[in-house]
């Protein structure tokens, strides 16, 4: 029997270019989880930078120095450093040599965008490889070649691309937070979100408002003159929704890495995809559909319980402060120091509570 | 207790509550403090978490290498919480899973009873335990949990693989009292036909040959070939140079396969075995039959791990007064590293003892791992072949066993 040989075709297999089942997963639900921590994270963060104008922060004061141009917008750069992030992640799917290819290709695109300004090529009469007469002797010939001369034509035009370039990538020390965030959660990638949050923090730590007037002008700045301090209350009730803005963006993205986690179990190792049939897969997604709205509903319970705690303190503060007596001769008591009193104390008689009706550890005896 | 996830937000809900007063950020403080919140109030979850009890079921106690078994774990919440569980099952490293998984993650209910199921396959002998079950019943969050270890443990065994002998190549020149399934080519109570003979008085009418007699005219009675019982000696070297090769590839584990493989066969044909392993020092199984002492058998080959450097020819001095005369004996060994194996043949059978050699050669093993150069691997067959010579030249039967050979085969033209 004549054997058949089967032609291996030229064409790489999509599968050995890039894992796209990794993005998509195997579960439509891990997927729709994804999705709603990626929105959560991206309204926090912007939210987050509403209230805290990065035109305000210390970053800001320095970095004109050193970057020309430098006006970090949050519509910009939020937006952006999501999408860096997610392509950073479509990246990290691509296989072995693609990987290098896209480097590359990235460089040499960049490099030509640049450069195309100022450079110029100037070409000579000959072609190339011409035999031509030296010396005007007919029998004295030689090989040239053709003479490429690159001259700098505008190098102008290529500083202000340059210049352009390093204005957009500075949208990357603000945008780092969407970026981490946006890769944490399509790559799984704890570490990622906790930097985010992290520098979410830091860059917080850093804001100074009104601080851009001190040192910049009012087109600059987009502000005319110092705005009105908003009250402590609003800025408190604001703080709020950012807390628990930053609540669900840590918790559905800790819930994606851990269901996905979770299906990736059945999934043997080097391997894209899991060997499980048809009927045992649907029995996976079951489950995880159980686990997913149990979770949800317990998550809009204790936002909700949450929310109407976290209000009832800052009301009973702004109660105690403002009432007629002697607690309200106290001035701390109205500023931050007094919320965070009052809150000290509401979760001591909590623990107090939680001592009495929380479940018993008999503790063994040897 | 407290999770590193629980301790990572309230340590960034605290120090976001202090970085508020110190740069007077009120967002920072609300911020905070909401985290806090959540986590504290997170902590009064676990009142309503379910009470759980977990139950193991096995598919079988012991399973040949390369068996499965399966493994159903019964869990049952008895309170009336709810709430998030965990369950994980300790397997033993050389496990490999087939199907399902040994973690599962649950949302139980009150009263609420769920199952879930895993394989597993173990591809080498020895004695193994599945648990403790690790257990845990946590919020839905994962900022507290309580965790359990139910010390639930499964001991089961893997015994050798057994094959199927297509011959009996093992005779023996000792008959015994009872009668069993080993032809000693004696006249005698047996199945197979030996020779014809004329009726005498005392012959059961069983035996008569009625067409025999319908063309003699006469009475004839069939005579059969005399089966008896053996009593069969495995000798098995577990020395620690046994041990050459890695995983199901070692001549000990070869010798384990075919020594399993024996005893099942000899067994079934109602003989008398006795297993003796060496190599640090003499383990013994001694003589007997039925299924039960298949079981001892197997057991001690899961036991049997590779140490000690005992000589054949100490082993067989102190063995043969406990060994009846004229017994065969099976040696699986690879014959490495022992100066007295042609003194151990000879003083064995100038006592009327007959010893068959199944011998696993390492050499292939040492080859296949690329552990030894061509020279020295040239020199060790041509000293292993002289040796297989030497123990034919006592009139002995040996099978020099390649690795990639069945045990079926082993002995064939030898």
């Amino acid at each position: 029997m004549e054997e058949i040989k089967t032609k291996k075709s030229r064409i790489p297999q999509i599968n050995s270019i890039i894992n796209y089942k990794d993005f998509f997963g195997e579960y439509p639900l891990i997927f729709a989880i994804k999705i709603i921590s990626s929105i959560a994270m991206f309204y926090v963060i912007y939210e987050f930078y509403v209230y805290h104008n990065p035109l305000d922060s210390l970053i800001t004061k320095y970095a004109p120095k050193v970057i020309a141009n430098f006006r970090p917008d949050p519509n910009i750069f939020v937006t952006w450093g999501f999408i860096a992030g997610f392509c950073f992640y479509i990246f990290t799917l691509f296989k072995g040599k693609y990987k290098l290819l896209i480097i590359i290709l990235t460089l040499a695109i960049v490099g030509q965008y640049i450069s195309d300004p100022a450079l110029d090529w100037q070409v000579g009469e000959y072609v190339i490889p011409a035999k031509v007469e030296t010396n005007g002797d007919a029998e004295q010939t030689q090989w040239k070649w053709k003479p490429v001369k690159i001259t700098f034509d505008d190098k102008e035009g290529t500083n202000e691309r340059i210049a352009d370039a390093k204005n957009r990538l500075s949208n990357i020390i603000f945008g780092i937070v969407p970026f981490l965030g946006a890769y944490g959660i399509w790559k799984r990638k704890g570490w990622a979100i906790a930097a985010s949050v992290g520098l979410v923090i830091i860059i917080g730590f850093l804001y100074n408002p009104n601080l851009c007037l001190e040192n910049y002008d009012a087109t600059y700045c987009g502000y005319d003159t110092i705005e009105k301090e908003l009250t402590w209350k609003e800025y408190l009730s604001g703080g709020i929704f950012i807390g628990l803005g930053f609540v669900i963006y840590i918790e559905l993205s800790y819930a994606a890495i851990k269901y996905e986690n979770y299906a990736e179990q059945f999934k043997p190792a080097g391997l894209d995809s899991s060997l499980l049939s048809d009927v045992q897969k649907k029995s996976v997604a079951k489950t995880l559909r159980t686990l997913f709205v149990s979770y949800l509903i317990n998550l809009g319970v204790m936002l909700f319980i949450t929310f109407s705690v976290a209000e009832i303190v800052i009301n009973i503060n702004y109660y105690l402060s403002t009432t007629e007596g002697r607690i309200q001769d106290s001035i701390e008591l109205q500023g931050p120091y007094g919320i965070v009193f009052t809150s000290l104390i509401f979760f001591m008689l909590l623990g107090l509570l939680r001592m009495f009706i929380g479940a018993e550890y008999d503790i063994e005896e040897n | 207790m407290w999770s590193k996830k629980a301790v990572a937000v309230a340590g960034g809900a605290i120090f976001l509550t202090l970085a508020g007063l110190i740069r007077l950020n009120y967002m920072f403080i609300s911020a905070g403090l909401v985290m806090l919140t959540f986590v504290v109030l997170s902590s009064f979850l676990d009142v309503w978490m379910p009470n759980v009890v977990v139950r193991r079921e096995t598919s079988s106690d012991n399973i040949f290498e390369d068996g499965s078994i399966n493994v159903k774990f019964l869990i049952k919440n008895t309170g009336l919480g709810l709430g998030f569980v965990e369950i994980y099952d300790k397997l033993p490293p050389q496990a490999r899973i087939t199907k399902g998984s040994n973690y599962t993650l649950l949302y139980m209910k009150p009263w609420q009873e769920v199952s879930f199921e895993y394989s597993l396959k173990l591809s080498l002998r020895g004695h193994y335990h599945l648990g403790p079950v690790r257990m845990r019943v946590k919020d839905a969050f994962d900022l507290f949990y309580n965790e359990k270890i139910e010390e639930s443990i499964h001991s089961f065994s893997v015994f050798p693989q057994i094959e199927i002998l297509e011959e009996q190549v093992i005779t023996s020149r000792a008959p015994k009292l009872l009668s069993g399934s080993m032809p000693l080519n004696l006249i005698g109570s047996g199945t197979e036909f030996y020779s014809l003979r004329e009726f005498v008085p005392g012959d059961s009418l069983r035996s008569v040959n009625w067409k025999a007699l319908a063309k003699k005219g006469k009475m004839m009675v069939n005579e059969t070939v005399r089966e008896d019982v053996m009593d069969v000696i495995l000798l098995l070297d577990a020395r620690e140079v046994s041990a050459v090769g890695g995983g199901r590839d070692t001549p000990l584990e070869m010798s384990c396969r075919a020594a399993a493989t024996y005893a099942k066969q000899l067994l079934d044909e109602r003989n008398n075995v006795a297993l003796m392993t060496y190599g640090d020092s003499i383990k013994r199984v001694d003589l007997d039959r039925g299924e039960h002492h298949l079981f001892k058998i197997l057991t001690s080959l899961s036991s049997v791990i590779p140490e000690g450097n005992l000589k054949l020819e100490i082993v067989l001095k102190d063995l043969l007064p406990y060994i009846p005369s004229g017994s065969p004996i099976i040696l699986f060994s690879s014959l490495d590293d022992d100066h007295t194996i042609s003194e151990a043949f000879t003083n064995t059978i100038s006592r009327g003892y007959t010893i068959t050699t199944l011998s696993p050669s390492s050499l292939d093993f040492e080859e296949k791992m690329k552990r030894i150069p061509l020279q020295p691997l040239l020199i060790a067959r041509i000293e292993r072949e002289n040796m297989i010579s030497e123990i034919r030249s006592f009139g002995m039967s040996i099978g020099d066993w390649k690795a990639d050979e069945a045990v079926n085969t082993a002995l064939q033209g030898g």
